[in-house]
C-alpha cells in the first residue's frame, strides 16, 4: 500500500530494507503526500535538516514517518537549492518543532509555517548565524547580542502562578506558567530549551563514529544507554550490520535492566510527590538491587558505555548469569509483595484515581508515546511493532489501560516493571553462546540510517547520515518526552493545584532528553479553541 | 494487608543502607574505576588517546627537549574503559578505586613522560623509544634499520630505494 502511494506522488527510491524506507520526492509533491500518509495512519516521528553541501548535494530536508500497521519507517528526503521548502505542519502539525528547528540550525525557510519563531536558540544568538551548517566551527562563539526577552501581556482576568524554573521532585529545569482561578487549573504553558547542550554539532565536528554512542547515551541521566543503542542500530542500519545473535540478548538484557531501574525510580518519586515516603524508600531499596546487577554485569551502575558499532563490548559470563537470575526472582516477588500491599491501600489510589486525565483522542491527536499512550488507550511498543535486537524472538505483553488518569499510567508501569522481569529471565536463560561484536567492517559514507528503540518513556529515534574518516555526517536523535510535554496542559486542566506536581511527574518527563534538541508530536493537534491555546505555547 | 504489610515489611528488612564510609563497600569483580597507567610499560604510542571520547588523556610532544608527554584527566574521565581495551601493552587498566576526590586540580592528572629517539637522517625527535622497541620486536630484520628514521625520512629512503630499483630493472 505504501508504495502505492508513493508512486501515486513520484516519489523515487533510494534505499530500502525490511524495516525502512528512503524516498525522494519533489518539493511541490511533499505536502499532498505527506497529507495522504498522515491519513493512512503514518505518524511524525523525526524530522532532520540537513546541510548537504559536504556531500556534493544542497540543503536537505528528511521527514521520518513511522506507521504501527505497516511496521515501517518511511524517511522523506526534500532537497532544495534556495532554502525554500513548503512547510507540511498545515497539514501534520507533528512535524512544527522539526521545520522550526530546521529554521534555527540551517536557515531553511517553509513557506505557509504557521508560526516560523525561534525555538532552539536564545534570544542573545545573532541573526543569519546557523551553527548546523557545515562551516560553522563546532567550538566557535558567535559574538554576543544582547538580550532582549520578549514582554508577555499580564493577563488581568486569570491568576499567573509559576511552577518552576526546577521542578519540585525531579530537579530538572522546566517551567509550567499554570492559570487558576481559585484552586483549579485553568490553563498551563511549557516553556523549555533552558539545557540545549548542542550535542550534534560536538558528534560531527569532534567524535569519531565509535566515539558517539558514549556521548549519545549522555543524552539522558537515566534512560541514557537506550540511546546508545539506539544510534548504534543506526549505524548498524546504515551499514547493513548484523550484530552478533548473543550481543542481540546481552542488548535486551541491559535494556530491560534500564526500564527496571528508570520504572522504579519513577513510582518511588511519584510516591514520595504524594507524601507517601515509606512507598517510596520501599521501592527505591529493591531498585538499589537493580543498580547492583548493572554493576555486577556492566561494571557501572548505570549500564553506560557498553556499546559500540559493532556489537556488546561486554560479554556476560556464565557464573554471574545464575546469581543474576537467582537476584532477579527474589527482586520479582519483593515487588509484587510490596506492590500488594501498596495497592492495598485505598487512600492512595483515590488519591491518584480520576485526576489527569488525558482522553485517548487526545492523546492519539498530540502523539503521545510510551507509557503515557499505553495508559490512554493507545496500543503501541517499538518493541513488538518494529523490532530491534532480540525482542521479536521473547515473548511479553504490552500492557493497556484506557482510563488515561494518573492511576492508570502507575498500573501502566507496575505492569511493565513485572514485563521486564519476565524478558529479563527469558533473555538470560535464551541467550545463545558466540560472539559479542564484530570487529571486521567498513562503514561506506553517505549512507542513510535509521535506529528506534522503546525507552522507558517511550519511542527515541536516531537518524544518521554516515561521513568520511569514521565521522557522521548528521546525527539527529529524538527522545520521547518531546511527544509527551504538549500533554500535559491538558492533563492539568480542571485539576486542583494540589495535584499539579504529580500530574506533571506522571508522564516521567526527561526535560535534558528533551531539550537537548527539538523536536515533534506525532499526530495531530488540535488548534482551535482553548485546548489550541495551550499546546501551541509548548517549546517556546 | 496495606499499611501494616509495609511496616511489618519494614521492621523486617531492617535497615539496608550501607555503613560506608565507616565500612568499606564490596566492589564485583570488573567495576570501572580510576585508570592507571603503569609508567614502566607506557610505551607512549598513543591509541589511549585516540579512542578516548571525552579527550581525557591528551598527548603533547617536546620537540625541543626531546619528551612526550600521556596526560590522563580524571576530571573528565567517563570510566568507559575503552583506554584499556586498546592498550598494546597493557600499560593502562582501570582500578576499583573509586573515591576520586582531590585537593586541587593537579592532582586528578597523571602524567607519563617518555624519552624520544632523534631520526638518523633529519636529527628530529619523533617517537618515543619505547614504541620504537615495541615495534622492532615484530619487524622482520631486514626492515628494523627503516625504524631509525622518522616518516618523512622513511618515505624519502623508501622512494630512493625505488628508484634505483626501477632504474636497475630498467
Amino acid at each position: 500500500m505504501v508504495d502505492k502511494i508513493l508512486a501515486e506522488y513520484g516519489a523515487v527510491v533510494l534505499d530500502r530494507n525490511a524495516k525502512r524506507l528512503v524516498v525522494q520526492v519533489d518539493d511541490k509533491q511533499l505536502r499532498p503526500l505527506a497529507e495522504k500518509l498522515f491519513e493512512s495512519g503514518f505518524y511524525y516521528a523525526n524530522g532532520v535538516g540537513v546541510d548537504e553541501r559536504g556531500l556534493g548535494h544542497d540543503f536537505a530536508m528528511y521527514h521520518v514517518f513511522a506507521s504501527e500497521k505497516d511496521k515501517l519507517y518511511l524517511v522523506v528526503k526534500v532537497s532544495t537549492s534556495n532554502l525554500k521548502l513548503p512547510s507540511i505542519t498545515p497539514v501534520i502539525p507533528g512535524s512544527n518543532w522539526a521545520e522550526r528547528e530546521a529554521m534555527d540550525m540551517l536557515g531553511l525557510e517553509f513557506e505557509g509555517h504557521p508560526e516560523p519563531e525561534r525555538l532552539i536558540l536564545p534570544d542573545d544568538w545573532p541573526k543569519g548565524v546557523y551553527p548546523l551548517r557545515k562551516e560553522f566551527d563546532y567550538n566557535e562563539r558567535p559574538e554576543f547580542v544582547e538580550r532582549k526577552p520578549e514582554s508577555t501581556p499580564q493577563r488581568t482576568d486569570v491568576v499567573q502562578l509559576p511552577l518552576g524554573p526546577y521542578h519540585p521532585a525531579l530537579h530538572e529545569p522546566e517551567y509550567f506558567e499554570i492559570h487558576v482561578d481559585g484552586e483549579v487549573i485553568t490553563d498551563a504553558k511549557y516553556r523549555g530549551f533552558h539545557i540545549h547542550r548542542g550535542m550534534e554539532k560536538l558528534a560531527e565536528g569532534r567524535l569519531t563514529l565509535n566515539q558517539v554512542p558514549f556521548l549519545a547515551e549522555r543524552i539522558c541521566g537515566i534512560c541514557g544507554f537506550t540511546h546508545s543503542i539506539a544510534y548504534c542500530q543506526a549505524v548498524a542500519d546504515a551499514a547493513g550490520l548484523d550484530w552478533p545473535e548473543r550481543a542481540k540478548y546481552i542488548g535486551v538484557i541491559l535494556l530491560e535492566i534500564e526500564r527496571l531501574h528508570s520504572h522504579l525510580l519513577w513510582v518511588g518519586v511519584v510516591f514520595h510527590l504524594l507524601g507517601f515516603d515509606s512507598g517510596f524508600m520501599h521501592m527505591w531499596r529493591i531498585r538499589e538491587k537493580v543498580m547492583d546487577i548493572a554493576e555486577a554485569l556492566t561494571g557501572n551502575r548505570k549500564t553506560y558505555g557498553l556499546v559500540l558499532i559493532g556489537g556488546m563490548r561486554r560479554d556476560i559470563d556464565e557464573s554471574r548469569k545464575n546469581w543474576v537470575l537467582k537476584t532477579l526472582t527474589e527482586l520479582r516477588e519483593e515487588t509484587e509483595r510490596v506492590s500488594k500491599d501498596i495497592f492495598g491501600m485505598k487512600e492512595l489510589i483515590n488519591r491518584i484515581k480520576g485526576i489527569g486525565v488525558l482522553p485517548k483522542e487526545d492523546a492519539r491527536a498530540l502523539g503521545v508515546l510510551g507509557p503515557v499512550a499505553r495508559a490512554s488507550g493507545i496500543d503501541t511498543d517499538v518493541r513488538r511493532d518494529h523490532p530491534y535486537l532480540a525482542y521479536d524472538k521473547l515473548d511479553f505483553k504490552v500492557p493497556v489501560y484506557p482510563e488515561g488518569d494518573v492511576l492508570a499510567r502507575l498500573l501502566v508501569r507496575y505492569d511493565e516493571i513485572i514485563e521486564s522481569f519476565r524478558l529479563l529471565e527469558q533473555a538470560l536463560s535464551e541467550m545463545p553462546q558466540g560472539d559479542v561484536m564484530i570487529e571486521d567492517y567498513t562503514i561506506p559514507s553517505g549512507r542513510v540510517g535509521l535506529g528506534a528503540t522503546e525507552a522507558p518513556r517511550g519511542e527515541d529515534v536516531h537518524f544518521v547520515i554516515t561521513g568520511v574518516e569514521s565521522k557522521v555526517y548528521r546525527w539527529h536523535p529524538r527522545a520521547p518526552t518531546y511527544n509527551n510535554l504538549p500533554s500535559v496542559p491538558i492533563m492539568l486542566r480542571g485539576n486542583n493545584i494540589a495535584d499539579a506536581p504529580i500530574i506533571i511527574a506522571s508522564i516521567d518527563p526527561c526535560f535534558s532528553c528533551t531539550d537537548h534538541v527539538a523536536i515533534v508530536r506525532k499526530g495531530k493537534v488540535i488548534w482551535k479553541g482553548p485546548l489550541g491555546e495551550g499546546v501551541k505555547q509548548v517549546g517556546r | 494487608m496495606g499499611r501494616f504489610g509495609l511496616i511489618f515489611k519494614s521492621i523486617a528488612k531492617g535497615r539496608v543502607t550501607e555503613k560506608y564510609p565507616f565500612a568499606p563497600i564490596e566492589l564485583p569483580e570488573g567495576f570501572r574505576g580510576k585508570p592507571e597507567i603503569d609508567p614502566e610499560k607506557c610505551i607512549g604510542c598513543g591509541a589511549c588517546a585516540t579512542v578516548c571520547p571525552p579527550s581525557a588523556i591528551q598527548i603533547h610532544v617536546d620537540e625541543e627537549q626531546g619528551y612526550k608527554t600521556i596526560d590522563l584527566f580524571l576530571g573528565r574521565c567517563i570510566f568507559c574503559a575503552r583506554c584499556e581495551e586498546v592498550c598494546p601493552a597493557e600499560a593502562i587498566r582501570l582500578t576499583k578505586e573509586f573515591e576520586l576526590a582531590a585537593a586541587s586540580e593537579e592532582d586528578l592528572h597523571q602524567v607519563v613522560k617518555l624519552k624520544m629517539a632523534k631520526c638518523a637522517g633529519c636529527g628530529r625527535p619523533f617517537d618515543t623509544v619505547r614504541h620504537l622497541q615495541f615495534i622492532a620486536e615484530k619487524l622482520p630484520e631486514e626492515q628494523k634499520p627503516m625504524l631509525a628514521l622518522c616518516p618523512d625520512c622513511r618515505a624519502k629512503l623508501a622512494s630512493k630505494i625505488l628508484t634505483v630499483a626501477a632504474r636497475r630493472h630498467r
